[in-house]
């Protein structure tokens, strides 16, 4: 795909802000009635979802230039795809979430890169990871685990931990615990270890679209050579270029793709996950953009007129992942699940993705902060994730914060109760 | 590259002085994100001219400032609020467009007096979300949640689906801030004597037909920066419904059981305009609004209403609905609630007509919401991308109703043509307001593919096509005289208004730097407008067809 494309996308644009709000219907209050962290922040235009497929055709029309101050723009945006969901709450013919991939593509064509984006190409051209980590130490986070290595022995689950999972060392010990709880579910799960490599969606994301094919190449390899019937990941990013990403660009894995937090409410609905120990806890539920509303699966449309396309057809983030978080959490004993006001496809980002969390680091707090003040205004003691990348941002965000919310994953919840509370 | 017009560096040196060196822009990319504006705009291109530059005022204060720099440097400048439409932006080169988004306060919500006080940039959805909680709601214009809450009282004409309840755009401003043409500051009606923001009459100075006449400025004559607004009953209502989905999806449980929603349907145009009349002296309803049975399966299934309508038979039964009314009861008791179902049972029995009683439907919820939120305008893009409407002046509702015919008629032919959407000529919008008084408007909206370059005739035509239906018709001030200097048609059979409104602009506005291009020139640019036009020769439109 490229910009050209999707210039009948772009001239589609009626200006009318909605890609700004939350979709109406669920607006609540003053304060949470946002949906986009970019021009909520940095206030131009130009800065909403909107304001990119402006811009975008401006430069294609010839009226202005690809520069460092538009760069800039484009590049602070965490890619969240909320205002896709706003827009295509009201049209059928833009493909909004595709046209800021592409300004980031054409960004990198055209040599408007940050150095720390740089960064991350160069570690995974490297190391095989976006953190600029080494390979050789990407299977340490399951020493100790009696998990089997698809290297020597095939498996019927490939448990795919992800970069931030396998060497962030405050998060290792959730993708411990969510391949803990599989493997006691009674599934025969197994890693790549060492040789599990990033899956290369970040590096799509923030406009080095090439760079993914080799991913999903050597990703498709581990999952033939491990003989596995399923693909699972704790991580949201890597679930999103599993199911939409490696899709739309015609790659497959040829097995299907789930995020624990699906495995597990299956395993709670069907008796082989019981958890019976009291946590006594209000908490709310963070749905990662990547898992929810970008998380729903690619549905591919070969027609040239968008306004003719099916509804069916249209990337609403509806059908993301959901339910089986919350699932999760409500069959936890003592919890009590408090909604906030933005959630599921219209869900706030938390501000780490797009390459945000690397590059502009305040400006993913500042996301992030919007989001505690939410968790915090449902009177909740605990904001829950099932994303590393969110669960990362949370954590750093509250560390001063005096409020004394707690973050966790949803598999950290439940493992308390499972080990009895 | 385009050619265009910077600010020169003093100037922008000013106003970064004024607002702050992170909200100025003078990037032609992020000047064209402003540039774009396909709506309300008969050009060819849906570009409008560039912005010399763009501000982000935060303060009424930083408004004024950059008012009087402008002023200084004989800079026009243009504001906007939410942005949309083509007069929110410049209307001409080397303008600077202000961008209000900044000051996006409710300042206060008065409960016991039922008013609130907003910046720009306060939507209608948030404003009624805060509202709701207090028992409250507030009015929001046909053209959606989305929309400004002061620009659309204090700068634009617009009805709202509750304006039988809460009136129209104009009835609803109080006192207003306003930052004249010359960056001078004035407080219309009680702020002006600091006596609070409930009346926009005084006591303090009561300029409200300067400050907006009939259908506003459009930002052409200053910058307004707070507004006190008419808040109203959210009789019994939820302080917050719980909904899930995010539109056609949504669902809630939370109808009140005094809230009702009913489909009317009349035999006539002419019975149509009795049931309106009946419930108007009734003095029931919170909506009341032309439901358009072509409208709402194009809104709601745009490509099954293309394969539907290509069957002569459906379309033959779809248009035997074709007088319907949008009817909402929300009433505080559940007697009251009985009484005002009663009577409208009667008034429709006795107009000869039926209805139906959506909450016996499976979206009764959904659409319940919708309505309230005011949803369903946003849905008019999904069609084709885009509309545009006509027709509309408010007038006694047999006028209004004179108006819908003749717009259906009009419309057919630019549907048979291919410049509109197929809804069956059918997609009115309107109702009566304020209950007894029985005034109303029905507008007669057209929906298209912009990018289709084939459209653009047949648009200009029918924009045309229709005010010149009203003039000729003695039908009344139309909405397509919101286009772009259609005041040459209107003024010379409305008392030379536009001169008036000339005079108006050279007073206020002796600089001329607040961009008038969407609203009227000074008195000498305008009377060199007149001298040279030529009222566009176009075929018999009241036949829609042939000269």
């Amino acid at each position: 795909m490229s910009l050209q494309e999707l210039k009948r996308d772009m001239e589609g644009c009626s200006r009318c802000s909605n890609c700004k709000w939350t979709p109406h219907l669920q607006i609540k209050s003053w304060r949470f009635a946002k949906t986009c962290p970019s021009v909520d922040r940095y206030n131009f235009h130009a800065y909403s979802g909107g304001g990119k497929l402006n811009m975008a055709n401006s430069i294609l029309d010839g009226r202005s230039e690809l520069t460092d101050a538009v760069a800039e723009v484009v590049y602070r945006c965490q890619l969240c795809g909320a205002c896709q969901v706003a827009c295509q709450a009201y049209r059928d013919d833009i493909d909004l979430a595709d046209v800021l991939l592409e300004l980031r593509a054409t960004c990198v064509q055209e040599g408007f890169v940050l150095p720390e984006h740089l960064d991350m190409i160069e570690s995974m051209k490297r190391q095989d990871n976006t953190l600029g980590m080494l390979k050789a130490d990407r299977g340490g986070w399951a020493e100790g685990l009696d998990l089997p290595d698809i290297n020597r022995q095939r498996v019927d689950v490939l448990f795919h931990a992800g970069c931030r999972y396998a060497y962030d060392p405050d998060l290792q010990e959730t993708a411990r615990t969510a391949a803990g709880i599989l493997q006691g579910s009674g599934a025969e799960i197994g890693i790549a270890g060492k040789d599990e490599a990033c899956c290369g969606g970040r590096a799509f994301e923030i406009g080095y679209q090439g760079e993914m094919r080799r991913y999903a190449e050597d990703m498709a390899g581990r999952v033939k050579a491990s003989g596995c019937q399923v693909l699972v990941t704790p991580c949201s990013d890597c679930y999103y270029t599993f199911k939409y990403l490696y899709p739309k660009n015609g790659l497959d894995l040829g097995v299907p793709v789930l995020h624990t937090t699906e495995v597990v409410s299956a395993g709670i609905r069907d008796g082989r996950i019981r958890p019976r120990g009291r946590v006594p806890m209000k908490v709310t539920y963070h749905d990662p953009c990547h898992l929810g509303r970008r998380g729903e699966v690619y549905k591919p449309w070969a027609g040239a007129d968008k306004l003719l396309r099916p509804v069916s057809f249209k990337q609403t983030g509806r059908l993301g992942v959901f339910e089986p978080p919350r699932e999760i959490l409500r069959a936890v004993p003592g919890v009590e699940l408090v909604e906030m006001e933005r959630i599921r496809e219209y869900s706030w980002c938390c501000g780490a993705g797009g390459g945000v969390l690397e590059a502009e680091p305040a400006f993913a707090s500042w996301t992030a902060a919007d989001r505690i003040q939410e968790a915090e205004a449902t009177g909740a003691q605990a904001l829950v994730t099932a994303c590393p990348w969110c669960e990362r941002v949370f954590r750093d965000a509250v560390a001063g914060n005096r409020g004394g919310l707690q973050v966790f994953d949803v598999m950290e919840l439940l493992n308390l109760s499972l080990q009895g509370g | 590259m385009l050619e265009w017009k910077p600010l020169p560096s003093e100037v922008v040196a000013e106003l970064r002085d004024a607002v702050g060196p992170e909200n100025i822009s003078q990037e032609p990319a992020i000047l064209d994100s402003y540039a774009w504006q396909p709506a309300v705009n008969l050009a060819k291109e849906p570009w409008i001219p560039r912005p010399a530059a763009v501000v982000l005022p935060g303060t009424t204060e930083e408004v004024q400032a950059v008012v009087r720099a402008c002023n200084r440097h004989k800079v026009k400048y243009k504001a906007h609020s939410t942005g949309w439409a083509a007069w929110g932006g410049p209307g001409v080169e080397g303008v600077l467009q202000i961008d209000l988004r900044r000051m996006n306060r409710i300042v206060e919500i008065d409960e016991k007096n039922m008013l609130a006080v907003v910046e720009p940039y306060v939507c209608c959805s948030q404003l009624q979300a805060e509202a709701m909680k207090r028992g409250l709601n507030c009015h929001i214009i046909g053209a959606g949640p989305n929309t400004s809450q002061l620009a659309s009282v204090t700068s634009a004409w617009g009805y709202g689906w509750s304006g039988i309840y809460t009136g129209f755009g104009g009835r609803n401003p109080l006192g207003v801030e306003w930052v004249l043409p010359d960056g001078e500051l004035l407080r219309l009606g009680t702020p002006g004597s600091g006596a609070g923001w409930f009346c926009g009459d005084g006591p303090g100075p009561s300029l409200r037909g300067v400050m907006r006449g009939w259908g506003g400025t459009q930002g052409g004559l200053g910058v307004f920066t707070k507004c006190g607004v008419k808040l109203y009953a959210w009789p019994n209502g939820p302080a917050q419904p719980r909904v899930q989905g995010v539109l056609s999806d949504a669902t809630t449980q939370d109808v009140p059981a005094t809230h009702k929603v009913f489909w009317l349907f009349s035999p006539s145009y002419e019975a149509f305009a009795d049931l309106a009349y009946e419930i108007g002296n009734a003095e029931i309803g919170y909506i009341h609004c032309k439901g358009a049975v072509g409208a709402m399966f194009a809104l709601l299934a745009p490509r099954a209403m293309r394969k539907l309508l290509a069957s002569p038979p459906i379309r033959a039964i779809l248009k035997a609905f074709q007088h319907m009314t949008l009817f909402v009861i929300a009433a505080h008791t559940e007697g009251e609630r009985t009484y005002q179902e009663k009577v409208l049972r009667k008034i429709v029995a006795e107009t000869g007509g039926f209805f139906l009683d959506t909450s016996l439907l499976p979206f009764h919820g959904s659409f319940w919401w919708g309505l309230h939120r005011s949803i369903y305008p946003a849905m008019a893009f999904r069609p084709g991308g885009a509309f545009i409407t006509s027709m509309g002046s408010s007038a006694e509702y047999d006028c209004c109703v004179r108006q819908a015919e003749l717009g259906e008629k009009i419309k057919r032919k630019y549907i048979d043509n291919g410049t509109f959407f197929d809804d069956m000529a059918d997609c009115t919008w309107g109702g009566i307001y304020e209950g007894t008084s029985n005034w109303g408007h029905l507008e007669e909206i057209g929906m298209f593919d912009r990018r289709d370059a084939a459209t653009e005739k047949g648009r200009f035509e029918y924009l045309h096509a229709t005010t010149r239906a009203t003039i000729d018709r003695s039908l009344g001030f139309g909405l397509s005289s919101l286009e772009h200097k259609m005041y040459l048609l209107h003024g010379p059979i409305m008392h030379d208004y536009h001169r008036w409104q000339a005079r108006v602009k050279d007073a206020f506005d002796p600089n001329n730097a607040s961009d008038g291009s969407h609203y009227i020139p000074p008195l000498d640019e305008l009377e060199r407008e007149i001298a040279a036009y030529v009222p566009p020769q176009l075929p018999d439109f009241e036949d829609g067809g042939e000269p």
